[in-house]
């Protein structure tokens, strides 16, 4: 293709102080195997530029040229405080280079191979704000699919940036890499089981390599090494990795649970979002500790065995959408209304509720009642008082929601006090990001009943989530 | 002034969402249009549609391709189609003049310019009307166009196929509204979409905007009165479930 001729041609381009489209080339600050890195300065750009200019040619990886053109179209969508900002590009025949911010700080790799040992706080705040930082990518509906101690820069105040979008997947273009490429590109000590075997569609991975260097940091060592094999790489489908607590005793079984949890085979044993990483690095105490955490013995011939023979069969989970991870707790609202005397269509909404609770183990249901506003005097009966009148809702409404037969930590009940009930249903269900609504219609209406009608319409009108209307 | 290609197909006679996206089109700057085939059959608007689009040909705006049910108002093709798409067709014909037919006649098959091509069904065998819905029906289409960029019509739904490292299409199905950088060094065939009758279970019409210089492609969906296309066809006298499917976009 006409490419090979032009690689010349590019290497003429881009030298120090040559300008291309008003990008002053200063110097060539790294020179890689895919891409070299220069620096540079434009006109109306406050910013320090880098520019990254593709090694094309005859003697270069077919990688080089696609992670360009990937790095490109996602670093060009991504809006993040963790990512570099994309400043222009040139045409990718004659003239190919992405222009970007470039970022104070030097590369997590730097301090590994300075032999710098990090503290256990440490480890714990550079794991939360990887997972803060992936979180911000997942999402936007993009996966890093590269995240290794090279591609993690660290500035002064500690601050991180994820760079290299070369091996990048993004749900909303055409993945480049997909199919027919050679099958686990990426870091062997890195690289998730799911990708090694070609999926390039699961955010799960980059919780992955997360605990891959955490565990690294941590203890100094890879949990599955950095195998160069196929059958090396396949390793991590089934070994299980020497607990870090027998290389480093002062690492607390918390921290071992997660890390370890991170670097499970099949994905869906592991954290299931980047948030939910972030808030157990966070909130060690909600850290449920198993058998993972308590392991300080490496496994047994026979465990490893099992392992390994189950792995022959290994079947990666079916992926999530990236920026859907963070719907598997979803949070549910019942509208119920205590007043309403149909039995059919309460019974409908308890089946309903139930079913759409068992299609998420995780989710929360809250019941919610609205009255029109409690009495300022205080009346002569219980009844009447304020107190009264909320209390006497919640009876009803754990009435209600007995058949479901729920543990206390799935569902809460409010009574909340409205003259608007729809707004306040669907404030109720912002604060709470909520992902559904349901509510009951019946026909059985009596006439002065028409205000809940269009609570109906106001409620799907407005609603931040989805609603679910139970009819009868 | 950069060109900006608009990409319209399988209109299918369908007034209100062509007005709906040719506004949408110009709102975005477009510089020149394309109509990808099958201006007619299906629903009650042939006439006005063939006069606007014969406009925009005749001022050199656009350029139109002859698509299956085009040529099926002059030539006899009954065996190709189900029954509901034969009957709009014959009442299609009630409603055309020869200045129309002649339109239709003159419609060429497929066009290629310097880096594009744009067919109505597929660059492989035009004639033919062989749908792009996969890898080897895209792959055959991009190996016939020859060209880094082939744009067709023909399957209502969207989607893009673009060429892998070792040559293969690969379907990607893309979200309206999103720029898709589309670099000419690879082979991409675009599936516009139907303007007229889409059938993805979104009653929104189809179209896309393709910037040579750029090299971006974005999908896009306009919401249109569909309800009252849909009772143009009930009140032409056309059958019911074509105007259902106007509703229900499917």
């Amino acid at each position: 293709m006409a490419i090979n001729t032009e690689i010349e041609a590019v290497d003429d381009i881009f030298q120090e102080g040559k300008v291309v489209d008003g990008f002053l080339l200063g110097k060539e600050v790294h020179r890689g195997g895919m891409a070299s890195l220069f620096s540079a300065s434009k006109d109306g750009i406050d910013l320090p530029i880098l520019l990254k200019i593709p090694r094309v040619g005859r003697d270069q990886p077919v990688e080089s040229l696609i992670g360009f053109e990937t790095e490109l179209t996602i670093l060009r969508s991504l809006k993040s405080p963790y990512v570099p900002k994309y400043l222009g590009s040139g045409n990718m025949a004659t003239r190919p280079y992405i222009a970007m911010e470039r970022v104070e700080g030097r590369p997590l790799e730097d301090y590994i191979k300075a032999g710098k040992v990090f503290t256990v706080d440490e480890v714990v705040r550079i794991g939360a704000d990887l997972a803060q930082a992936v979180q911000s990518l997942h999402s936007q509906d993009a996966i890093h699919l590269d995240i290794k101690p090279e591609n993690i820069l660290i500035d002064d105040k500690g601050k991180l940036t994820l760079i290299d979008f070369g091996l990048s997947h993004h749900a909303r273009y055409p993945d480049l890499l997909a199919e027919e490429m050679r099958k686990g590109i990426g870091s062997a000590p890195y690289i998730s089981p799911e990708q090694i075997v070609g999926i390039r569609s699961d955010s799960r991975s980059d919780i992955f390599s997360i605990g891959v260097i955490m565990y690294e940091l941590l203890t100094r060592e890879l949990p599955f090494g950095n195998p160069q094999t196929m059958s090396g790489l396949k390793k991590r489908m089934w070994a299980e990795p020497f607990p870090p607590r027998a290389i480093r005793k002062e690492i607390p079984r918390w921290l071992q649970e997660v890390v370890l949890r991170c670097i499970e085979p099949r994905a869906a044993d592991r954290y299931q979002s980047a948030t939910q990483l972030r808030q157990v690095l966070r909130d060690p105490e909600s850290v449920k500790i198993t058998q993972r955490g308590e392991r300080v013995e490496p496994p047994s011939f026979w465990d490893s065995l099992k392992k390994w023979l189950k792995a022959a069969g290994y079947e990666p989970s079916p992926s999530p959408r990236p920026s859907m991870g963070n719907q598997d707790a979803p949070l549910m609202i019942a509208a119920i209304d205590t007043r309403q005397s149909d039995e059919g269509l309460r019974e409908l909404m308890q089946t309903t509720a139930k079913n759409l609770l068992q299609a998420y183990p995780e989710s929360r249901l809250v019941c919610i009642s609205t009255i029109a506003s409690t009495p300022t005097y205080e009346g002569k009966h219980e009844s009447e008082t304020a107190s009264g009148i909320v209390r006497g809702h919640l009876v009803q409404l754990m009435d209600w929601a007995k058949p479901l037969k729920l543990p206390p930590e799935r569902i809460s009940y409010h009574v909340l006090e409205a003259l608007d009930p729809a707004s306040r249903i669907v404030e109720f269900a912002k604060d709470n990001d909520a992902s559904l609504i349901l509510i009951g219609a019946s026909h059985k209406l009596p006439n002065k009943v028409t205000p809940w009608r269009t609570s109906m319409t106001k409620i799907v009108e407005e609603a931040p989530c989805s609603v679910h209307i139970a009819r009868t | 002034m950069t060109e900006r290609i608009g990409l319209f197909a399988d209109l299918h006679s369908n007034l209100e969402a062509f007005e709906a996206c040719i506004a949408r089109a110009e709102e975005l700057g477009v510089t020149r249009m394309v109509f990808l085939g099958d201006l007619v059959g299906y629903n009650a608007d042939p006439v006005a549609i063939i006069d606007r689009i014969a406009a925009f040909v005749e001022s050199k705006k656009a350029i139109a391709i002859l698509g299956n049910h085009d040529e099926a108002v002059f030539k006899d093709c009954h065996s190709q189609m189900n029954a509901s798409a034969n009957l709009a067709i014959e009442w299609t014909k009630s409603q055309l003049n020869n200045n129309h037919i002649e339109f239709l006649k003159n419609l060429p098959l497929i066009v290629q310019e310097e880096k594009i091509c744009f067919a109505h069904a597929s660059a492989h065998n035009p004639a033919d009307w062989n749908y792009v819905t996969d890898s080897m029906s895209a792959w055959r289409c991009a190996q016939n166009s020859g060209k880094s960029y082939t744009f067709v019509g023909h399957a209502h739904e969207q989607a893009l196929f673009y060429q892998s490292a070792v040559g293969k299409l690969i379907r990607f199905a893309p979200h309206p509204g999103d720029e898709i950088p589309v670099l000419h060094h690879r082979q991409w065939v675009g599936v516009v979409g139907s303007l007229g009758q889409p059938r993805d279970g979104n009653p929104e019409a189809c179209f896309a905007v393709f910037e040579p210089e750029s090299e971006a492609l974005t999908f896009h969906r306009t919401p249109y009165d569909h309800f009252t296309a849909a009772e143009k066809v009930r009140c032409a006298g056309l059958p019911e479930e074509l105007a259902n499917r106007l509703i229900t976009g499917k």
